[in-house]
Formats: structure tokens, C-alpha cells, sequence
């Protein structure tokens, strides 16, 4: 049997099965209603309130200030080096600033993937936010690496307040047309509730994810 | 996973006698409901919500050989391999040859329920491949050697201290009782097995028709480095998984964590679309998808069909007084609780699971919560019509159903039963439940005890709080 044959087969069972039920039940599914789009500083504001409630931390105003206060929650969590993608201006300036508040080396995905040992922080742009649900969306979209958000301890994203969008839908719409090879939605850090249902973080991921809206 | 759901009975006496499963599952499923609740009543488009996802369902169920092949069309235009099983034997033989094709060595996988219906390691394993679980509680169990009890916490039966026990067995960690200890014990294990895997395995939450994307639900992000890291990804994905637009998975994502496990979302969310792209830094050079039939055709075809909305949330699992008291195991096969006892005698043959739609009280609880408006109860009676008229039930069994029905329909009989067994449990049961019922009645007591009789009948009562004189 050729795996050719296998699919034609399963196709026509399927096709017999749902024959079966004549034409009745199961038409288009009825659209999502109207919905009255919240103004931008609401908008901002869900985004914050959920990505906290996610577990994440979020900083908003001023970037001088900020650094300082990134540089301590960095150091906190024992993080030793900081990589960015080597296409993303904006991560890779954060990072170099950041190196005078810690003690901070620079270091690159390709280190980190080979298995480096040290404690990372990774810095990336996003592509969008959501604020129904506090996520940050990145993608491989243009090619962009996805490790900073993928292998390091602490992850701070970079998100313009422009790309904060109130729905799902929205930002799903934006990138349907011509899915990249991986949308990945990120909430908050990693999480397990496995062993006694106590949630832990860090499973895998990130253990601490920091938005900057800039 | 072989079946053992005839066993039901014996497996739940068990469970009941089991003080450590019945302190987890208390603990779990009531966390569980409370979350679950609290985010729904915070969610005022819940209602709405689920109207159209079922109906999202139905919609793809109905038309599901469109959907299906409007799949795999856009799945290959992107680069992904799709294969088609029609059995478990077919789909073990399938995974093993892209293992052997694909020449790789280790593969780390992510959760996924269908690769336990087709014992999909046990088949790479033969293959000479090392397959590593990578969800932290399926790690767990992978190293017990145990399947797991629960959709969405498969070790809720493992205390820290077993873990902590396995983990210094198993992987030579020093003992622990700190369970941010033991999670960083097991990501330290598993990223390095992350990091060299040839391959990564996974589910799929949903499959995306306009756009061939797999969909990943997970919070502890193994699916996602089991995704973007190794060379070859393998999907593994029951045909009803099929959803037919990207614009369908909203309305999914805002039920699915909701009634899980009370989050808003999950952690992360997984869209995979194809294979690496030209330019990309990272991200599988090949992509297998399994597509598995298994019997959902069959259930498709008939007046079950419905059970295959099924988002496999669990909430229905947490719900069900059932489940709360026996947990997972006792159900015998990879699905538990009212979604389990629907589906698993659907999927491997009334005959080899006839105990599973008797383990219901009918409460109707787990269709109150399912959010895709399953009705689990109606389908466990009309199983059990099935069963009588398959011939599954003894003769035992009926004639002690006809003897109830026959006392129950006459007033005058039941209340001259109801004083009789009053006196007799006096003597007899002294107020315990009835194990073993004498003929006629001795098929009743066969899969199930027969209730405590009062010494005063609740008609008796009623008439006495009323203050009608007899
Ligand atoms: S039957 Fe409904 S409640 Fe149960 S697991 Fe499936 S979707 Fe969830």
C-alpha cells in the first residue's frame, strides 16, 4: 500500500462517514459579533494588567531609569551573560547598555545553544502584543532567531507600544496570509504545576520574562 | 497502550483503599475546579464562547473530508511530509521508518494522548531509538514506568517524595524535598537532551486547515524547544484535530486554558507552519505529520460523533465524582474520567471496556463544564443501551434491573420492601452499603453496591416534617 493510497483511503472513509449525516447540523459557524475597540492607553493598560497576572514583569516610561532597575533584577537572578539576535538593533543597544550595571558579558545564541553554562538573560524584539490575554508574540518571521526567548533564564522583550493589539484575532489575522515557520505566543515565564499541582517556574523556558514597553 | 478497562471494578476498589491517590486527587481536582471557576465568572464571553467553538466543531466535523485534505495540501505546500494511519500497527510502523529514515538516534517528545493510544515509544524504542518524554510530569512517569492518571497533570498521583526518590535512582540527583529543586533537576536532564536530539516529537492542540499550521498549548515550553531545536519535527495528530481556519483559533485558545487549568492563557503558544524557511536561523529542516485514524472514522459515521469536539481539556475529568474518588488509572486505557468513558469504549470496542459507562453517577456535571458542549451523560446512557442490546450485560444484571424497576413502578410494593430491608439492615449491614444483593436481585450487586438502606424511609420522614399523620 502506498502511502498515496493510504490518504485516498482515509479521505473516502471520511467522506462516507460524514455523507452519512445528510446535510444536516454543522453549516459555517456564525461569525464573532461586533465589538467596541478599546482606546490605546486601555489598551496598554489590559496588555499590563494581564502579561502581570501571567506571573511576567513589565516596565513602562523612561528608559534611564529603567536600566537601572533591569540591571538589579538581572543581577538578582544570578544572570552572568546577555544575548540578542545580531539583526535586532534595538535588543542588542539594551544589552550594551546593560553591561555597566552588572557584571555582564555579551555572548551570542550560537554559544548558548552549544550548551554554555552560564546564566543568561536573552533580549529580543517582539512583533506584536496582545492584551486580552498579556502576551508578547514573536516569530521567525525575516529569518529573526528565536533563542532569546527560547533558552535563556531571564527574557526581556522589547515591545513598541504601537504593536499592542486589544485581540487574538487581530494579531493572528496580521500573519495568516503568509504564516513564518514559528508564531510563538509567550505569557509569563515558564511554568510546571506537575509535581504536587505547586506551581514552579522555569520548566523549560525562561524562569522570569521582563516586557519593556518603549 | 494495552487496554485494561474491564477491570474497572477491581481497579477502583483499589484506588478507594489507596490513602496517598485519594489525598492527591482531592487536592488536584478541587484546585482545579476552583481555578477553573473563578476564570470562567471573570470571563463574561464565556458563554458565547463555547456556542461557537462547538460550533467551529461541528462545522469541521461535518465537512471533515474538505477540511482535511485542505490541510494537507497547505501542510505539504509549506514542506511538511503528511502520513496516514488507519491503525495503531500502521501508525508504529509509519514512526518507526521516519526515525530510520531520518537516521536519528535520540528524539525527545513533547505530551501528546493519541502517541499513548498507538504506544508510539514502545515502537520507536524497537526501532533503536531513545525517546525522551519532556513534559515534566510525563518525565516523571517515563522513569517510573507508569502511565499517566490525568490529561493535564499526568502524575498528580506522585508525591515529592517519590519524585525525589526517582530522581536520585534514575538520574543519580541528590535527594531533595524541595520542588523548585526537582524542576531545575529535570530541566537541567532534559535541555541537554534538547540540545542534541535529532528529532522532537509532539502533539497537536489543533491542526489548521487554510494554513497546514500545527497548534501547541503548553506552559512549561518543551514543546517549543522540541519544535524550533532539533532537525526533524514529528507531529503526531488524531483526524479530528482539524480546525478549518486560522480565524477558528481564537475562540479554541480563550476555552482551552480557561477550563484546564483557570489561566488565561498558557504559557506559550505553538503556531508551526511547514519547515524552516529560507533565511531562517532555526527551525526543523524536515517535518513529518502523522495523521491517525485509529476509529475516528467510524465514530464519525455514527450517532457518537459529537465526542470528537473533544479539545481534551480535562475539565470534565475534575467535575466528575467519579474520577474525584478512583483517578485515572482505574479507567484502564490512555483517556479517564466521563470524556474516557465515552470515548475509550468508542475507540477500542464496547466489549473490551463495558464497565466504563456504568462508572457515572449521571450527575451531569462534566457537561456542564465541557467547553464545547459535549453531552457526555446522554452518551453514557445511550452506551449502556448499547451494552444491553450488544448483549454485554449478564443475565444477573437484568433481572436485577427489572426486579428494581418492577418495585420501584409500585408504591405499595416499594414501601413494603423499604420496611422489610429496614428491618433486615438493622440485623445485616448495620448501615453499611449492600455488597452482595440475594437472587433476584444479585445481578444489581455484580459492578455495583447496592445503597445503604434507611432504617426510615424517606417517605416516612417527609410525611413526619410535614406533620401528616399517617
Ligand atoms: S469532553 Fe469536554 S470537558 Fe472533557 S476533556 Fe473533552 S473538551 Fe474537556
Amino acid at each position: 500500500m502506498t502511502p498515496t493510497d493510504e490518504r485516498e483511503l482515509l479521505l473516502r472513509r471520511v467522506r462516507s462517514a460524514v455523507g452519512k449525516h445528510g446535510a444536516e447540523a454543522g453549516g459555517a459557524a456564525p461569525a464573532e459579533g461586533a465589538r467596541n475597540p478599546l482606546a490605546e492607553d486601555e489598551r496598554l493598560d489590559l496588555f499590563e494588567r494581564m502579561f502581570l497576572s501571567a506571573g511576567g514583569v513589565i516596565f513602562r516610561g523612561p528608559m534611564e531609569k529603567v536600566m537601572s532597575d533591569l540591571g538589579e533584577i538581572l543581577r538578582t537572578e544570578g544572570v552572568a551573560a546577555l544575548f540578542f539576535p545580531e539583526d535586532d538593533a534595538s535588543a542588542r543597544e539594551i544589552a550594551e547598555a546593560l553591561v555597566p550595571f552588572g557584571p555582564f558579558h555579551l555572548t551570542t545564541g550560537a554559544e548558548v545553544r552549544g550548551g554554555s553554562p552560564a546564566v543568561t538573560a536573552g533580549f529580543r524584539s517582539a512583533e506584536a502584543g496582545i492584551a486580552e490575554t498579556g502576551t508578547v508574540v514573536e516569530t521567525s518571521a525575516g529569518g529573526r532567531t528565536l533563542l532569546p526567548g527560547l533558552l535563556a533564564d531571564v527574557h526581556v522583550s522589547l515591545l513598541p507600544a504601537s504593536s499592542v493589539v486589544e485581540r487574538m484575532d487581530e494579531a493572528l489575522a496580521a500573519l495568516a496570509a503568509g504564516p513564518p515557520r514559528n508564531i510563538s505566543f509567550l505569557s509569563g515565564p515558564s511554568k510546571s504545576a506537575d509535581i504536587e499541582q505547586t506551581l514552579a517556574v522555569g520548566a523549560h523556558g525562561p524562569r522570569k520574562v521582563i516586557v519593556l514597553l518603549v | 497502550m494495552e487496554p485494561g478497562a474491564k477491570a474497572f471494578p477491581r481497579n477502583a476498589r483499589k484506588a478507594l483503599s489507596d490513602p496517598a491517590l485519594q489525598a492527591a486527587l482531592g487536592r488536584t481536582t478541587g484546585r482545579f475546579l476552583d481555578h477553573r471557576a473563578a476564570a470562567v465568572a471573570a470571563f463574561p464571553e464565556f458563554e458565547a464562547t463555547r456556542e461557537r467553538a462547538s460550533a467551529i466543531k461541528l462545522e469541521a466535523l461535518s465537512r471533515l473530508d474538505v477540511h482535511l485534505s485542505r490541510f494537507i495540501e497547505e501542510a505539504e505546500k509549506r514542506g511538511a511530509v503528511v502520513h496516514v494511519a488507519k491503525g495503531p500497527v500502521q501508525a508504529r510502523g509509519i514512526a518507526a521508518q521516519i526515525a530510520r529514515e531520518e537516521g536519528v538516534a535520540l528524539a525527545v517528545k513533547s505530551k501528546s494522548m493519541v502517541s499513548e493510544e498507538i504506544s508510539f515509544n514502545a515502537a520507536l524504542a524497537e526501532a533503536g531509538l531513545e525517546v525522551v518524554e519532556s513534559d515534566l510530569g510525563e518525565f516523571i512517569l517515563q522513569l517510573a514506568g507508569e502511565p499517566p492518571s490525568h490529561i493535564i497533570a499526568p502524575a498528580v498521583h506522585k508525591s515529592r517524595a517519590e519524585i525525589s526518590e526517582l530522581f536520585s535512582r534514575r538520574l543519580g540527583a541528590p535527594p531533595t524535598d524541595s520542588i523548585p529543586e526537582l524542576v531545575a533537576i529535570a530541566r537541567r536532564h532534559l535541555r541537554e537532551k534538547f540540545l542534541s536530539a535529532g528529532m522532537g516529537v509532539s502533539g497537536a492542540n489543533f491542526l489548521v486547515a487554510d494554513t497546514g499550521s500545527v497548534v501547541l498549548v503548553t506552559n512549561e515550553g518543551n514543546g517549543r524547544m522540541g519544535t524550533i531545536l532539533p532537525r526533524v519535527h514529528l507531529a503526531v495528530a488524531g483526524i479530528e484535530k482539524v480546525i478549518p481556519r486560522m480565524a477558528d483559533l481564537p475562540a479554541f485558545l480563550r476555552l482551552l486554558p480557561r477550563s484546564a487549568s483557570g489561566q488565561i492563557l498558557s504559557s506559550y503558544v505553538s503556531i508551526l507552519t511547514g519547515t524552516r524557511q529560507a533565511g531562517d536561523a532555526e527551525g526543523p529542516e524536515r517535518m513529518h505529520i502523522l495523521l491517525v485514524d485509529c476509529g475516528r472514522s467510524a465514530i464519525l459515521e455514527g450517532k457518537y460523533r459529537e465526542v470528537l469536539k473533544c479539545i481534551r481539556c480535562g475539565a470534565c475529568l475534575n467535575s466528575c465524582p467519579v474520577y474525584q474518588s478512583v483517578g485515572g488509572h482505574a479507567y484502564g486505557w490512555v483517556y479517564s474520567g466521563p470524556i474516557g468513558a465515552v470515548l475509550t469504549p468508542l475507540l477500542i470496542g464496547l466489549s473490551e471496556a463495558a464497565p466504563l459507562p456504568d462508572a457515572s453517577t449521571l450527575c451531569g456535571a462534566c457537561a456542564e463544564v465541557c467547553p464545547v458542549k459535549i453531552p457526555l451523560p446522554d452518551f453514557l446512557l445511550e452506551l449502556r443501551a448499547d451494552a444491553r442490546e450488544q448483549g454485554l450485560k449478564t443475565p444477573g444484571e437484568i433481572a436485577g434491573m427489572k426486579g428494581y424497576a418492577g418495585v420501584m413502578k409500585r408504591a405499595g410494593l416499594l414501601e413494603a420492601v423499604e420496611r422489610i430491608a429496614g428491618v433486615l439492615v438493622q440485623f445485616f449491614t448495620k448501615g453499611k452499603p449492600v455488597e452482595g444483593l440475594p437472587h433476584p436481585f444479585s445481578g444489581w450487586t455484580e459492578r455495583r453496591d447496592f445503597p445503604a438502606v434507611a432504617i426510615r424511609p424517606f417517605r416516612k420522614l417527609w410525611k413526619a416534617r410535614r406533620g401528616v399523620r399517617e
